[in-house]
């Protein structure tokens, strides 16, 4: 008997090592599985779509619809000039001009991977799985092909598809859990040049707002602090500021989430409603917060559940 | 706010304005948030008159501007004209945020607690309409992080939490995709998923 609990003393302790072992070598363990070279590329691509000159015309793809826009992007004496025209439905143009190169902002930090990988630190491999396949022409460019897998339910997988030469995105599906495509954008013609395109005629110009990463918080739109109690492994907020509503915004390098309060004058039945659109979902969630009622509002491409959890998690700093 | 006013704004309603007339009352309505009431309550009474989609209380104002924007296509348009559409569109969106208000707190509160949610003990054995499990085909997880889960919903609480998810989705998603410009690879694609881009 006395050698039983003392055996299953042990048992106890060797599993608790074993626990500890498998946390402390996880996370040089779990990115070992990822491909060096896809995460060069994808350090390539994050710099390159920063700095080469190009323009093109670029279609998105979701459920039934299809929109097809034109890009531009300039770089002249280290500022970058980026526009994007409708060229159906709306019809709209939005620009976002004499933005510094130097000017990086979360997103663009998650994906620089260079100096992680001397480091030695996994960054967003610790969140998704890489594999670097070739594949086949887009917009008459060779490509290569990378597979990002998550590795967790809080996100979704994409695959990127890179110009050989140039390291930029030419072609972007996101892709759900059981492998259904939910968004496909991609160019049909890209064209390597200085040379500004013409303006089409536009109704609504749209100047692309700025907000520095680190900049304090001008609006704060609701009177009571909230906070957000639970994001998936590797979000990190874009900015320090709060929006309209008191927004805040995560991003994880690929994906990109952003959370809206509001404080309603009124009692309201507690429910939630969602709408997904290819890859982006709607949650609305009406709650009572300490008394309050409340809607809050995450949108984002993300699965559904992480947004309900993240719409859960919301609570009034005390 | 006048009777003269009041009409103008039932006109508008009607789409029985003539150009004039729209100036004078999206130059008021621009500066008085009572009409701008008004205008949400006679949007509404026209929408339960004629039973139109309430995920649309700018219904109208959005046809009036796509009229118009055809219109200009086929004609060309001043520089008065655009400017009008613009304060038109801005104005459509003010009077959805107000609407959404409205709708939100009527439909959602006058319910009484009487008739509250479908019994608990179809709640426990029905999914809520969301679910615990995620229908985009992740494995099924602990949907509900520290907060008593979402009990099934009526019917009628589920139409309606439809139209508010619907109607953030046009409020927001734009400055979500300010966001996601600036922090996913793909430049300012993330605009083309903005259903109605704003000046």
């Amino acid at each position: 008997m006395l050698f039983g609990s003392m055996k299953n003393f042990n048992n106890f302790h060797l599993i608790a090592l074993l626990s500890l072992l498998a946390t402390t070598g996880a996370a040089a363990a779990v990115c070992s599985d990822t491909d060096a070279v896809a995460l060069e590329w994808l350090d390539k691509m994050s710099k390159n779509m920063r700095e080469v000159n190009y323009q093109g015309v670029v279609t998105l793809q979701r459920d039934d619809e299809m929109q097809v826009m034109q890009v531009s992007h300039f770089v002249d004496h280290g500022r970058s000039s980026e526009r994007l025209t409708e060229l159906t439905g709306q019809g709209a143009q939005v620009a976002r001009l004499e933005h510094p190169l130097d000017c990086l902002h979360p997103g663009d930090n998650l994906l620089r991977l260079n100096e992680m990988l001397q480091e030695d630190r996994c960054g967003i491999a610790e969140q998704y799985r890489f594999s670097v396949v070739d594949d086949e022409r887009v917009a008459g460019r060779k490509t290569l092909r990378i597979n990002i897998q998550p590795r967790d339910i809080y996100r979704f997988g994409y695959a990127m598809f890179l110009d050989r030469e140039t390291g930029l995105l030419l072609k972007s599906q996101t892709i759900s859990h059981d492998h259904r495509t939910l968004e496909t954008t991609q160019f049909a013609q890209i064209s390597y040049t200085d040379d500004v395109p013409a303006t089409s005629d536009v109704d609504v110009v749209h100047e692309a707002q700025h907000p520095h990463p680190e900049s304090p918080s001008v609006n704060v739109a609701s009177t009571r602090h909230w906070t957000i109690g639970w994001v998936p492994s590797g979000f990190s907020a874009t900015d320090s500021s709060l929006g309209i509503n008191g927004r805040r915004t995560y991003t994880d390098g690929l994906a990109v989430f952003s959370v809206f309060l509001e404080n309603l004058d009124q009692q309201i039945r507690p429910g939630e409603g969602q709408v997904m659109q290819g890859g982006t979902i709607t949650y609305t969630r009406g709650r009572h917060l300490g008394g309050q009622p409340v809607l809050v509002t995450v949108i984002g491409e993300v699965p559904l559940n992480t947004a309900r959890m993240v719409a859960d998690s919301v609570a009034w700093v005390q | 706010m006048n009777d003269r006013m009041l009409e103008s704004l039932s006109a508008l309603l009607d789409n029985e304005t003539n150009e004039l007339e729209l100036e004078r009352i999206l130059t008021q309505v621009s500066g008085d948030a009572q009409l701008r009431r008004v205008w949400t309550r006679y949007n509404l009474a026209q929408h339960a008159i004629h039973r139109h989609h309430m995920a649309h209380p700018d219904w109208d104002i959005s046809t009036r501007i796509q009229v118009a924007l055809e219109g200009k296509q086929a004609g060309g348009a001043s520089v008065f004209r655009q400017r009008m559409l613009r304060s038109l569109q801005s104005f459509a969106v003010a009077a959805s945020v107000a609407a959404t208000v409205v709708l939100g707190g009527r439909h959602l509160a006058q319910v009484s607690e009487t008739t509250p949610y479908v019994s608990d003990r179809s709640a426990a054995t029905s999914a809520s309409p969301v679910g615990m499990l995620n229908s985009l085909g992740a494995a099924a997880v602990q949907a509900s992080y520290g907060t008593q889960p979402v009990s099934a919903l009526q019917p009628a609480t589920r139409t309606v939490y439809k139209e508010l998810t619907q109607q953030r989705r046009r409020l927001y998603m734009q400055e979500h995709a300010e966001q996601a410009a600036l922090n996913s690879p793909q430049g300012l694609i993330p605009f083309a998923r903005v259903p109605q881009i704003r000046e």
